[in-house]
C-alpha cells in the first residue's frame, strides 16, 4: 500500500526468510546496529589514508558535495511540505521552494481550530488504535511465539509456515469477509473491530517471526533452569523470556507501530465513513476539497506527520536495528 | 537446530505439569484463534464466495462454479489493471533498486554529514502513503507547484497534466512509489554494505583489484541477501499499494491507474459483487505468491552460487 507497508512486509519477509532459512543471530543484529551508528572501525583505515593527500581530501570534498546534492534533490518533496507549512498560498505560489520567510504559524493555527477538530480528533483515535493495538498485540504474539518454540519440530514447522502466509497476504484479499465478520458479530464501524483485526491479521505474522527468530538466541539453559527450579510457564515466559526479548519488543513495537499509525485501508473500510476518522483516513476524506489551499493542507499534513517522523528521529538506531535483525542474513 | 530445541522439553516428562499450571496455552490459543478468525478464515471465505454470485444487496447467492475465474479473463478493465500493475512493479523494482543501492554506497561513510543524509534519505519510509501522495499531488496536480515553478522559470507556456493524462499518471505513480521504496532499499543496502568486513575490502586492495573490481568481486556477492529482501519486500509491498493511487489519481484518468488490488476493492465495495471481488482476490493472491517466491527462489539460488 504505502511506505509503511513497504517496511512492514519488508521487515516481515525479511524475518520470515531468515526463520526460514538461517539463524539470525542476536549479536550479529547488535553488531550491525552499532555499525549503522557509527561505521568507523570499519571506515577507519581508509580515513586514516585519506589523511595523507590533498588529492584525496579534494576528492572527499567533491564525494560529500554530490552527496548533498543528491540527498537534497530526494528530500525536496518533504522540504517542500515542510516549509509550505509555514508559508502563506501566496508566499506558496509565487515560490514554492522559497524559504518560510517571512514565517507564519496561520496554517498551524487554522488547522487546530477547524470547526470538526480533524487534527486533534484524528491524532487521538489515532493514538488510541495504535497503543490498544501493541499492548494486546505484543504479549499475545510474544507468548505464541514463545509456546511455538516449544513444541516438536514437526508442529512448530507448521505453524511457522501457517503464520508465514499472513507476511504475503496483501490486506485488500482479506478485506471484504472481515467486514463481513465484524458485522456478524456486532462490531462492524467500530474501534473494537478494527483493533481487533489489527491483532489477528497481517501484523501478528511480523510480530511472531521477529519473536521466534529471537528466542534462537536465548540460551535454553536459563529457561531449563527456571523450569527445573519448578517455575511455571507462563512465570518463565513473563518474567524470564519477556525480559530477555526486549530488543525484539522494540523491534515489533516500532514497526507495528508505525503501520498501524499510517495504516489506510482498514481504517478507510471497517470503520468506515460516518464513524470517528484516524488521522490518516481523516485526513484523506477531509483534505479532498483542500486541493488549492495549499497552505492549509500542508498545515494539516505537518501536525499529522510530526509524530511519526520525531517517532523515527528518536528510535532510529532501533529502527535500523529492528529491520536488520531478521534480515542480517537473508 | 531443532531438535536442539525439542530435546530438553522431552527431559522433562510428565511429572511437572501439575507444577506448571495453567500455563502459557491459554494465551497462544488465543493469539491462534484471532489470527485464524482475521486471516485463515478470511482466505478460506474467500475462496468460498469466489464460486458463488454472493452480493449484498441480494437475500440469497448461489454457487456458480468457476463463473467468475472465467470472467476474469475476459475483464478488460482486469486485465487492463493487470499491465498496469506489472509496468509500476517492473518500474519500482529497478529504479528502487538502483537508487537504493546507489544512495547506500554514496552514503556509506561514518561523518556527521554522511549520517545525517542518511536520516534524511530514510524519511519518506516512516511518512503514511496518503501524507506521501498528498505532498505529491500538491506538486503534479493541474495547478500544481512543479507547473507553478515551470511557467514562473518560464519553462513552459501551459500547464503540463502530469496526472490527467493515462500515460503521465501511470508514470507520475511510477516515480512516487519509486521515491517512497528507494527510501527502503537504501536502508537495506545500507545495513548490507555495513556488514562487508572491511578485511576483504583490505584484501582486495592489496591483490591490487581497482575500484569496479572491488565492487563486483567483494560488494556485491556479500550484499547478495540485501538484494533478495529488498527486491521481494519491494515487489509484495508494490502488489497491495492503494492509499497512494486513492489520493493521487484516484485510478483515473479513465481507470488508468487502477493497479489489480484497487480494481479488487473497487469491485467488492463498490459494485458490491462480492463472488466476482473473491475471484479476483484469489487471483491476487495467487500472483503474490507466484512473484515473491519465484524471485525469492531465483534470487536466492544467485545467493547459493556465490
Amino acid at each position: 500500500m504505502s511506505t509503511e507497508t513497504t517496511v512492514a512486509s519488508a521487515a516481515s519477509a525479511a524475518s520470515a526468510a531468515s526463520a526460514a532459512s538461517t539463524d539470525p543471530s542476536a549479536s550479529e543484529a547488535t553488531v550491525i546496529a552499532r555499525t549503522f551508528e557509527d561505521p568507523a572501525p570499519t571506515r577507519g583505515v581508509r580515513a586514516v589514508g585519506a589523511r595523507g593527500s590533498a588529492r584525496r581530501r579534494a576528492r572527499n570534498g567533491g564525494r560529500l558535495l554530490a552527496a548533498w546534492l543528491v540527498t537534497l534533490a530526494f528530500v525536496l518533496p518533504i522540504y517542500l511540505a515542510l516549509s509550505s507549512a509555514f508559508k502563506s498560498q501566496e508566499q506558496i505560489l509565487a515560490n514554492p521552494l522559497g524559504l518560510p520567510a517571512p514565517f507564519t504559524l496561520d496554517n498551524i493555527v487554522t488547522a487546530l481550530d477547524r470547526p470538526d477538530h480533524l487534527v486533534q480528533a484524528g491524532l487521538l483515535n489515532s493514538v488510541v488504535v495504535t497503543l490498544l493495538t501493541l499492548v494486546l498485540l505484543i504479549p499475545l504474539a510474544s507468548a505464541v511465539s514463545f509456546w511455538i518454540s516449544e513444541r516438536t519440530p514437526v508442529l512448530r514447522g507448521i505453524l511457522l509456515a501457517v503464520f508465514a502466509l499472513g507476511l504475503m497476504v496483501p490486506p485488500q484479499v482479506v478485506l471484504q469477509p472481515i467486514v463481513s465478520l465484524l458485522h456478524a458479530v456486532g462490531l462492524q464501524n467500530s474501534y473494537p473491530g478494527l483493533i481487533l483485526s489489527n491483532i489477528g491479521g497481517g501484523y501478528m505474522s511480523f510480530a511472531v517471526f521477529v519473536y521466534v527468530g529471537f528466542l534462537r538466541t536465548v540460551p535454553r539453559e536459563v529457561i531449563e533452569a527456571a523450569r527445573v527450579d519448578g517455575a511455571g510457564e507462563l512465570r518463565i515466559w513473563w518474567t524470564i523470556v519477556m525480559p530477555l526479548v526486549r530488543p525484539a519488543t522494540a523491534t515489533v513495537g516500532i514497526f507495528l507501530g508505525l503501520w498501524v499509525w499510517n495504516d489506510f485501508l482498514n481504517p478507510l473500510f471497517i470503520l468506515g465513513p460516518l464513524q470517528g476518522q484516524t488521522i490518516t483516513t481523516g485526513i484523506y476524506q477531509s483534505l479532498g476539497t483542500y486541493s488549492t489551499d495549499y497552505g492549509q493542507l500542508f498545515g494539516i499534513m505537518f501536525l499529522a506527520a510530526i509524530i511519526p517522523v520525531v517517532g523515527y528521529l528518536v528510535t532510529q538506531r532501533e529502527f535500523i536495528h529492528g529491520l536488520m535483525s531478521g534480515a542480517s542474513k537473508g | 537446530m531443532s531438535t536442539q530445541l525439542a530435546a530438553p522439553r522431552r527431559t522433562g516428562g510428565p511429572l511437572r505439569l501439575g507444577r506448571r499450571g495453567i500455563g502459557l496455552a491459554p494465551l497462544a490459543w488465543i493469539a491462534i484463534a484471532l489470527y485464524v478468525a482475521f486471516l485463515i478464515y478470511p482466505i478460506i471465505q474467500s475462496v468460498i464466495t469466489s464460486f458463488t454470485d454472493r452480493n449484498p444487496l441480494k437475500p440469497a447467492s448461489s454457487f456458480v462454479g468457476f463463473a467468475n475465474y472465467l470472467e476474469l479473463f475476459q475483464d478488460q478493465r482486469l486485465l487492463r489493471s493487470l499491465g498496469f500493475t506489472l509496468v509500476v512493479v517492473v518500474f519500482v523494482t529497478i529504479v528502487a533498486n538502483a537508487f537504493g543501492l546507489m544512495f547506500a554506497m554514496l552514503l556509506n561513510r561514518s561523518t556527521l554529514n554522511y549520517r545525517a543524509m542518511r536520516t534524511l534519505v530514510f524519511i519518506p519510509q516512516v511518512l503514511s502513503g496518503v501524507i506521501v501522495a498528498f505532498i505529491w499531488r500538491s506538486i503534479l496536480t493541474q495547478n500544481g507547484l512543479l507547473n507553478v515553478t515551470l511557467q514562473n522559470l518560464g519553462l513552459t507556456d501551459a500547464a503540463v497534466s502530469w496526472i490527467g493524462t493515462p500515460e503521465l499518471a501511470t508514470l507520475s505513480i511510477c516515480v512516487v512509489v519509486s521515491w517512497m521504496t528507494i527510501a527502503f532499499s537504501t536502508v537495506v543496502y545500507t545495513a548490507s554494505l555495513q556488514s562487508v568486513p572491511a578485511e576483504l575490502y583490505e584484501a582486495a586492495r592489496v591483490d591490487g583489484a581497482g575500484a569496479f573490481s572491488r565492487f563486483r568481486n567483494v560488494t556485491f556477492p556479500m550484499i547478495a541477501p540485501g538484494v533478495t529482501i529488498s527486491v521481494t519486500l519491494g515487489l509484495i509491498t508494490t502488489l497491495k499499494l492503494y492509499d497512494v493511487i486513492a489520493v493521487l489519481t484516484g485510478g483515473g484518468p479513465a481507470n488508468s491507474t487502477k493497479s489489480v488490488a484497487f480494481y479488487l476493492i473497487d469491485v467488492a465495495f463498490t459494485s458490491n459483487r462480492f463472488g466476482y471481488a473473491s475471484a479476483i482476490a484469489i487471483f491476487l493472491l495467487g500472483l503474490t505468491a507466484v512473484i515473491a517466491y519465484g524471485t525469492t527462489g531465483l534470487l536466492r539460488r544467485r545467493e547459493a552460487h556465490l
